[in-house]
Formats: C-alpha cells, structure tokens, sequence
C-alpha cells in the first residue's frame, strides 16, 4: 500500500456564498508527499477550501489542479481522494471490515483481493482484531483509525483531513496526531488538513497555511510562521505575541533600530519579518528583571506587574506598560538561573529581549 | 429519559398512562368481546363463547370480497404513494426545487382538508372526467390521502441522515446513485417502513373516501361494515370489526419484526 506521490495546485481558488466571498483567490502549491495544514479561525475559509479540493464544493472561479491535470470539474467520485471527517463518518450498519472495504467494491476490486488490502489496512492502524465488530463499538480513537484506513485502503491521490481530532480528548489526540503523521510519511500520501488548533498544525504539517477572511495570511514551515510571523493577526494566531508600536530610526550594522512609542529604543535584525510598523516579541524571548533607572535602556521597556500565573512548565507573567498596553513574559520553571520568585502584582520590572527574538511586522 | 420513575411524579405518571390505556382499549375490548356471543344481538355483556360468529363471516363471499379489496387497496395505495412519495421527498428535501415549499404544502394539503370534503371534490371531479371504474377510483382516492404520510415520515428521516456519511461514501468512488442506495436508503428505512405502515392502515380504515368513491362491486371493508350494520346488529359485525383490528395489530408486528418498531417510530 503505498501512493503514487501526487502534487496538488490551488490557482485563484474563489467560493461565494450568495455575495459573500468565503474563500477569495488562493493559490496554493503543495508538493508531492507533503503535509499541509489550513489553520485559522472558524469562518477563515479554511473548510471551504478543503472540500473544493475534494470536489464537494464547486468553486465559483479558479481552479484545482492534481498533478497538473485540472479536476475542477471531476465529480468527487471520480478524483480519487481519501477523506477524514470529524465526526469520523463511518457507515454505521456495516462492519469494520465492510467499511474498509467500500471504496474497494466500488472500483469493482475482486473479492480475494478486497480481503487482503482490508486486512493490511486494518493491520496498519492495528485494528484487524476488531473487523467484525460495528463502529458503534469502538471508542473515538479506533473509529478515526478505521476512517483512516477505509481513506487509504483505496490508494488515493490526496489524503484530505477536515479536523479529524477535533472530538477526541487531548491525550488521545497527541497520540492520532503522532500516528496520523506516521502513516501518511511512510505512505507518502500528499495530504492537506484543516484545523484551528495551532499546536496540531505544528505538529504534524510540514507547511502551514495561515487564513482570514478567506485569503491566505502566509504559507511557511511551522517554524517560519512562528518565528517570522508576516503580520499581527498571524503571530497573534499562533501561540501569544508582544506587539510595540515604534518607528524605524535607521540601520546600523545589519540592524534596524526603532523608537519605540512607549520611550526607548528597539534593535531588530534588518530582513527578520517582512518589517512594519509593529516589533513582535514572543512571550518566551522576554527576560524581567526589577526595573532601577527609569532611563530608557534598548530593547527593554518598563511595565508593573498585573497577574502572576504558575502553570507547571512556565509561569506566565501579565505586564501593564505605562502606554496601557499589556505585555506578557513566560518563564521556564526548569531553568534554574531564571528567578521565579519575588514577581507579585504591583511590582516594576523591566521586560527585556535580545535583537535576534523580535521581529517586525505589518498591523494587520 | 430512561430508567424507572418513582415517587408522587412517577405514580401520578404511572396512573396517567394506565388511564389513558383503557380509555384507549375499553371500546375495542367490547367488540373483541362481543363478537364471541352466543347472543343473537350484539348485548353487553356478552353471553357464553362461540368462534361460530368468525365462521360465519370467513365464509360469507361478501366479506371475502371487501377484505380482499381493502387488502389489496392499502398496499397498492401504499407501494404507490412509496413510489411517488420517496423521489418527492428527496428532491424537497436535498434539492433547490423552484416553489418547493408550495410544492410540499400541496402535497401535505390532504392532512389538512377535510377528507370527506377531498372525496366529494374527487367524486364530483371523476364524474365529470366519466371517470366509472370504482376500483381505479378508489386507488388513486387512497393514493392521495397516503401520500403525505409518505412524505412526512421519509422527510423527517432524511433530515437526519448524517451528510458527512454521503460524503465519505462519494470520496471513496460511490456515484451518487450508489450512495443513495448503499447509504442513504439504509439509514432511511425505517422510516419508510413506518411511512408505509402508516399509509397501509389509513388506506385499510378509510371510510371517507371509499364512502364516495366505492360502489356495490368494488367495497372496502370499512364500506361493507357499515352497510352491514345497518341491515343487522349481531355478533357478525364485531367478529367484521375484530378481524380489521387483527389486521392491523398483523401490520405492527411484521414492522416490528422487520425493523423494529422503535427505530420505525424514532423512539
């Protein structure tokens, strides 16, 4: 069992719902093998998207394009396209193994053979025990991984996930998540998934698609959407962010420095984000430290302390600046040579970070 | 709401239930009862036990004739408003039809009209059209009082089949012909099994259409009932009566059998 590695091409991908644009121009290209997720806000556009992929939707303009052929007028029956639901979609008077089996009889598969994938299918998700059984017999977990395999047992050219987790509880669905991700690499199905759970994005996709209002906000790595987030709303989106308002002063040595609107000035890495008038600051990058000279110091700015919150692995620190704005540190529990005590409300601190963890983006 | 109730809740519930029970059964007990009268006259309490009275109806061709119309009526009533009535359902239900909301209420308007009144305007309608055939008659009078059950009960069943289920089975290569078949009809079934049953004892009861539409030599049971009791009053009539509820009770239990009558009703 193993995919003919497919590439999938969105081209000026547009859905109106009676005037209202759901989806608006998205041009995607997704590689062959690859893991994509479409994360973003319900109402992003972002399940739209996914079912015009798989033919569920027509499209109003624009087109899909699976291996350089143009599907966008393919019927879903006819594009080969294996789909996780939410609510796992599992025909509910047919066995396990009779579910698996489905997409086998209807491309007319013979008998022996439709035995044989079902049971290597099931073995795959390590539920061949439980083929006889009716899905209403098995917990959330096992009835997603028969999904998974009834997706897959027919080789399909994409594997298309609508939040396949979203019904499972948070320990279950770390361990899906993990095994998800492994069967579509070993498989090497091209797979497109939508979620608003930024840490599943994370985990499992190879590129994230970030979306708003119907238009894709960036396409990057887990680790490029995080780290150089391309504006507000996407650092925003994807774990916590501090924005300070500032403007740039000049470069100095492969650095742009800013003043910021609080007081003070900001040094960030000339091309780190796609520069604006905002510098991001992720929560983790802060360092606090009691606040002595009021003098303006760079990269750092005064703030009292609001909130104090343990939450095991870090404490969240909630910051008042003197502009009004709210500014956030979290500090690791773990490591040693960071103070943990002696943070209580009404506290001044100093928040400060290096050049390299701020980047400076646009305010949208 | 499952599990028993008690307290002062569960036994006024309790006693509701038993109540309406008997207000519900009493009649049809007295008819079951006095069609095994030795009695000349149909008098309560009825007097010794005979099966004499079913005999004599089993073996009167006048009766045999309307059981075997009123049988045949129903379920040629109920097959054929199934027939029009599914594909009705479904494109009110799934599809963007032009006027369908005028369209459904149309079709439901049987529910709502006075019956007698509907077969009075069928009446007036055939006779105009030299419509003289009492059986075609008939057929298509049941035909559209048995239609809006049909369509009742397979709408609401539509409305709750999972989509996402027509879904999946579309990705993995089901046409849509197949889908309805393999996913849609079985998720379905039992409410097209209780629309039909429905349809079956509203065509076998049925007195106000027939009342119009029937003649001498095409007479429903519940047509021939009344004739009867005008001529005579003896036991015959209840043994009649209780041979229909038989039938009725008959229908149930094979719905029963065949998908169970609590997925049929919904419960």
């Amino acid at each position: 069992m193993t995919a003919n590695p497919t590439d999938l091409a969105l081209s000026g991908l547009t859905k109106s719902f009676g005037g209202t644009l759901a989806v608006d121009n998205v041009t995607l290209r997704i590689s062959a093998g690859e893991m994509v997720a479409l994360l973003g806000p319900s109402g992003c556009g972002k399940t739209t998207t996914l079912r015009m992929v798989a033919g569920l939707v027509q499209p109003t303009s624009g087109d899909v394009l699976i291996d350089g052929y143009r599907v966008t007028h393919i019927p879903v029956h006819r594009r080969n396209i294996g789909m996780l639901f939410q609510n796992y979609a599992l025909f509910p008077h047919l066995t396990v193994a009779q579910n698996v089996a489905f997409g086998l009889q209807m491309r007319r598969v013979s008998r022996a053979e439709v035995a044989s994938r079902v049971t290597t299918a099931l073995r795959l998700v390590q539920l061949d025990p439980f083929a006889e059984r009716l899905p209403s017999a098995l917990s959330g977990g096992q009835q997603q991984r028969v999904a998974l395999a009834r997706a897959i047992v027919i080789e399909p050219s994409l594997l298309l996930l609508d939040e396949p987790l979203g019904a499972l509880d948070k320990s279950l669905r770390e361990a899906m998540q993990g095994e998800i991700r492994a069967i579509q690499k070993r498989l090497g199905i091209t797979a497109v998934m939508v979620t608003h759970d930024q840490e599943e994005a994370m985990t499992m996709a190879d590129r994230i698609v970030v979306m708003r209002g119907g238009v894709l906000e960036q396409v990057g790595t887990p680790e490029e959407v995080y780290s150089h987030p391309a504006n507000r709303f996407v650092a925003g989106f994807l774990g916590a962010s501090n924005f300070l308002r500032g403007s740039a002063l000049g470069r100095e040595g492969g650095e742009v420095v800013m003043r910021l609107d609080g007081g003070g000035l900001a040094r960030v890495r000339a091309g780190a984000g796609p520069g604006g008038p905002l510098i991001a600051i992720r929560p983790e990058a802060v360092r606090l430290q009691p606040a002595s000279a009021e003098a303006p110091v760079e990269n750092g700015i005064p703030g009292t302390v609001e909130q104090v919150r343990y939450r095991g692995q870090s404490t969240h620190i909630h910051l008042r600046l003197d502009d009004g704005e709210s500014f956030l540190a979290y500090l690791s529990n773990g490591d040693e040579a960071v103070p943990r005590q002696g943070f209580r409300p009404g506290d001044r601190m100093l928040a400060s970070w290096s050049s390299a963890s701020a980047t400076m983006i646009a305010d949208a | 709401m499952r599990g028993r109730l008690s307290g002062l809740g569960g036994f006024v519930t309790y006693t509701m239930a038993v109540l309406i029970l008997l207000f519900v059964l009493a009649p049809l007990v007295v008819v079951v009862a006095l069609s095994f009268s030795e009695a000349a006259f149909a008098v309560f309490p009825p007097v010794g036990f005979t099966f004499s009275w079913y005999e004599t109806v089993l073996n009167d061709p006048e009766f045999q004739h309307s059981f075997l119309v009123s049988t045949l009526l129903a379920l040629a009533a109920a097959l054929t408003a199934f027939a029009l009535g599914m594909p009705a359902a479904y494109a009110l239900d799934r599809w963007r039809v032009p006027g369908g909301g005028a369209i459904e209420a149309m079709l439901l308007s049987p529910l709502i009209l006075p019956i007698l009144i509907t077969g009075l305007a069928l009446l007036q309608f055939m006779s105009m059209m030299r419509m003289m055939e009492a059986s075609v008659n008939l057929f298509i009078g049941h035909v559209l009082i048995t239609l809006p059950y049909l369509i009742r009960t397979i709408t609401a069943s539509l409305k709750q089949v999972d989509r996402s289920l027509e879904e999946a089975a579309l990705t993995l290569g089901a046409s849509p012909f197949t889908v309805f078949w393999r996913v849609t009809v079985p998720q379905i079934l039992p409410g097209i099994a209780a629309g039909c049953l429905f349809a079956f004892m509203i065509s076998f009861d049925d007195f106000p259409i027939s009342f119009w539409l029937a003649d001498v030599e095409t007479m429903p049971l519940p047509i021939y009932l009344h004739s009867l009791m005008e001529r005579v009053f003896d036991p015959s009539v209840a043994a009649t009566s209780s041979l229909m509820i038989v039938t009725g009770v008959l229908a149930v239990l094979a719905l029963e059998k065949l998908v169970g009558l609590r997925k049929a009703m919904g419960v």
